[in-house]
């Protein structure tokens, strides 16, 4: 319903990493690049995974148990590629170490670590964003809406949106933690966040015949 | 707390980076802005790119694909025609001649086809203004347009926002083409340009060493990522980054590089990057079938910005100098709808800070860093991105971020091979690849998923 809703939606989902992007990030230009090429490595983990579901789309059995197993294998790939990116990020570590001591500057300090995994996370997440919710909000920004089937109360962009800022800020966070995790060894921060993702991606899934709000 | 690398790494890199991604972002924009609400009603243009062959939706897909194949290739041997002209031309000297055609091009192009692109967004929009306030606005635009790319002492950053408006109307023009005649021009211009620049009788390459055993700047127009305020403050620190990146071959990041010249052409290197005046030349062929122009010009732009330092004396012990020249630029060769073309070299200009005199190097280092794109990549990808957005938002992102990594693997080959490189090949396969995984794979997944609001 016309361009301010539209663009309200967009915000809603966006506006947190936004304004992370123009206070944090905007000002190194080496963590724009890492948001960039998270951003890619999150692109092409997805377009593998459509390549994997494709000859099974569209599903349609109405049992809840394909969905899940859609959302299971999608998380474990995310999962995969986390580590993926960790070890890409080790050896960048290692080489921009050297290029530090080559030019007589002090190693990465702590923060230029965390901030890095926020980039990475902040990629990770607006990715998500923009595919997930951002690609469907073309026809917000016309004159009409459109209703989620369970609940004829919610418009259905607001509610993917909310969902968006939801995974967004799971993204971003869980990628500061999983590194933090990996670096010091620490079990339970390495468990934590697939978990997190896994139990929001089913929630999400599981809950869907029981979504009512006529209560 | 001393500042950590990590302020400073890939600078450049972002510089070449942003007025990219505004150009694709605002391209975007005017094709969302400017779609027809009816798609039967556009109306096709007939330009030199769809000479042999116009293409209307009822065609099948065999003959689509013939006809698109057909303009391509006589588009390519156009491009190929004009620009061993323009090597003749400037083999000849006839420099001025081609400083001047550009001037009168780029004239031409904001004039006519902004003023075009200006008008569909009054009457989409039905924005209340007056024809001669709209002329006088036009009028002022254009000449302050022309003014700032082809004479001194104007700042830098109108320049390169004039640049990028170029790119934009261009691009703008170039997304009215049909559809399969765009992705098989685009794939054949990556070819073109891949050839034209690295193969020993390649016009381009002919013309980027012409211009080096002159010692001249080629004409042409590009996009300079200069720094747009002097770095005075950290001169010293840029001299640092400058030292290390060139020494290091792991960081690959910095594309800027270091070159070794005597004494005497630093002075020539900082009079001639006072003169902001860059020798373009920018022939443009136009003809278009609403018959406001009769005209055929022929662009070519091409630019070649050489700026080598000496350092004799490393004042920092880590720095080791490189002994050979350094200059790297590729060319692209591109075209305007309105059958232009343009030669967009892939620059980088050679700027060191290591030389015993600091003043010097100050002065130097304040104009001579950054790297150069040609003109025609900024149109290139914004025709890809423009397209793109044509079937779906998803297909934007995904080529956005294609054509940026392409861009990025080409700024680390470029200052991992010394040498003048092409700036289309790699972003136009990334991007052409990614539109059409995106959308045979990726869209029926996705779309299916986020409608039944599966999230992951």
């Amino acid at each position: 319903m016309t361009i301010a809703a539209g663009i309200g939606y967009a915000l809603l989902a966006l506006g947190p990493s936004l304004s992370l992007f123009i206070s944090v990030i905007s000002k190194k230009p080496f963590l724009v690049l890492t948001v960039l090429s998270s951003t890619l490595l999150w692109l092409v983990s997805l377009i593998m995974l459509s390549g994997l579901w494709r000859p099974f789309l569209p599903l349609k059995s109405s049992a809840w148990w394909p969905y899940s197993l859609l959302i299971f294998t999608s998380v474990l790939f995310q999962e995969a590629l986390r580590i993926l990116f960790w070890k890409v990020y080790k050896k960048l570590e290692d080489t921009l170490d050297a290029f530090a001591d080559r030019v007589s500057k002090p190693r990465l300090y702590m923060t230029d670590k965390m901030q890095i995994a926020l980039a990475g996370g902040l990629g990770h997440g607006v990715a998500h964003a923009v595919f997930f919710c951002l690609s469907l909000l073309t026809p917000a920004f016309g004159p009409g809406t459109f209703f989620v089937d369970r609940c004829s109360k919610i418009p259905f962009f607001l509610l993917s949106a909310i969902i968006a800022l939801a995974f967004v800020t799971i993204h971003t966070f869980s990628m500061v933690i999983a590194f933090n995790g990996y670096a010091e060894g620490n079990k339970v921060d390495q468990i934590f966040v697939p978990l997190v993702h896994l139990v929001a991606g089913m929630v999400v899934c599981v809950m869907q015949p029981n979504l009512r709000c006529d209560a | 707390m001393e500042s950590s690398i990590l302020e400073s790494i890939g600078v450049e890199i972002i510089g070449v980076m942003s007025p990219v991604s505004i150009c694709m972002f605002l391209v975007v924009l005017l094709v969302y802005a400017l779609s027809p609400s009816n798609p039967s009603s556009s109306s096709s243009i007939r330009t030199a790119a769809n000479l042999v062959y116009l293409e209307s939706p009822t065609d099948s897909t065999s003959e689509k694909l013939e006809g698109a194949l057909l303009n391509a290739l006589v588009f390519v041997i156009l491009i190929a025609l004009v620009t061993f002209l323009l090597v003749l031309l400037y083999y000849y000297n006839f420099t001025n001649f081609l400083k001047n055609y550009m001037r009168f091009s780029a004239f031409f192009v904001l004039a006519t086809m902004g003023g075009s692109i200006f008008l569909s967004i009054i009457q989409h929009f039905s924005i209340p203004i007056d024809s001669v306030t709209c002329f006088l606005l036009l009028f002022n635009f254009t000449l302050v347009g022309v003014l700032s790319m082809f004479a001194a002492g104007m700042p830098i950053l109108l320049r390169q926002a004039y640049m990028v408006c170029l790119g934009i109307i261009v691009a703008a023009w170039f997304t009215k083409l049909p559809e399969w005649t765009t992705w098989v021009l685009l794939v054949a211009l990556a070819l073109y340009d891949l050839v034209a620049v690295l193969a020993p009788g390649g016009p381009l390459k002919l013309l980027v060493e012409l211009a080096s055993t002159r010692d001249e700047e080629l004409p042409a127009l590009v996009y300079e990522a200069r720094p747009t305020v002097p770095r005075n403050a950290n001169a010293s620190s840029l001299g640092l980054l400058v030292a290390g990146v060139s020494d290091s071959g792991s960081v690959e990041l910095q594309a800027v590089s270091r070159g070794n010249v005597s004494p005497g052409e630093n002075e020539n290197r900082a009079s001639s990057d006072d003169s902001v005046v860059e020798v373009d030349s920018f022939a443009k062929e136009g003809g278009q079938s609403n018959g406001d122009e009769g005209q055929r010009l022929l662009p070519v732009d091409r630019a070649l910005g050489r700026h080598s330092s000496s350092s004799d004396a490393s004042e920092y012990s880590t720095v080791n100098v490189p002994s050979d020249r350094a200059r790297q630029f590729g060319s692209v060769a591109s075209e305007i709808v309105a059958d232009e073309e343009e030669m967009s070299p892939l620059v980088q200009m050679s700027g060191s800070g290591n030389e015993r005199d600091e003043l010097r190097r100050d002065a130097a280092e304040m104009f001579s860093r950054g790297i150069k794109l040609g003109l025609g990549d900024f149109i290139f990808y914004s025709v890809l991105v423009g397209r793109a957005a044509m079937y779906d938002l998803m297909t934007v992102y995904a080529c956005y971020l294609a054509i940026i990594s392409g861009l990025g693997c080409t700024l680390i080959l470029l200052s991992v091979c010394h040498r003048a490189l092409p700036a289309l090949p790699i972003s136009i396969a990334l991007g052409v690849i990614f539109y059409f995984l995106t959308r045979l794979l990726m869209e029926p997944f996705v779309v299916g998923a986020a409608t039944n609001l599966l999230m992951f």
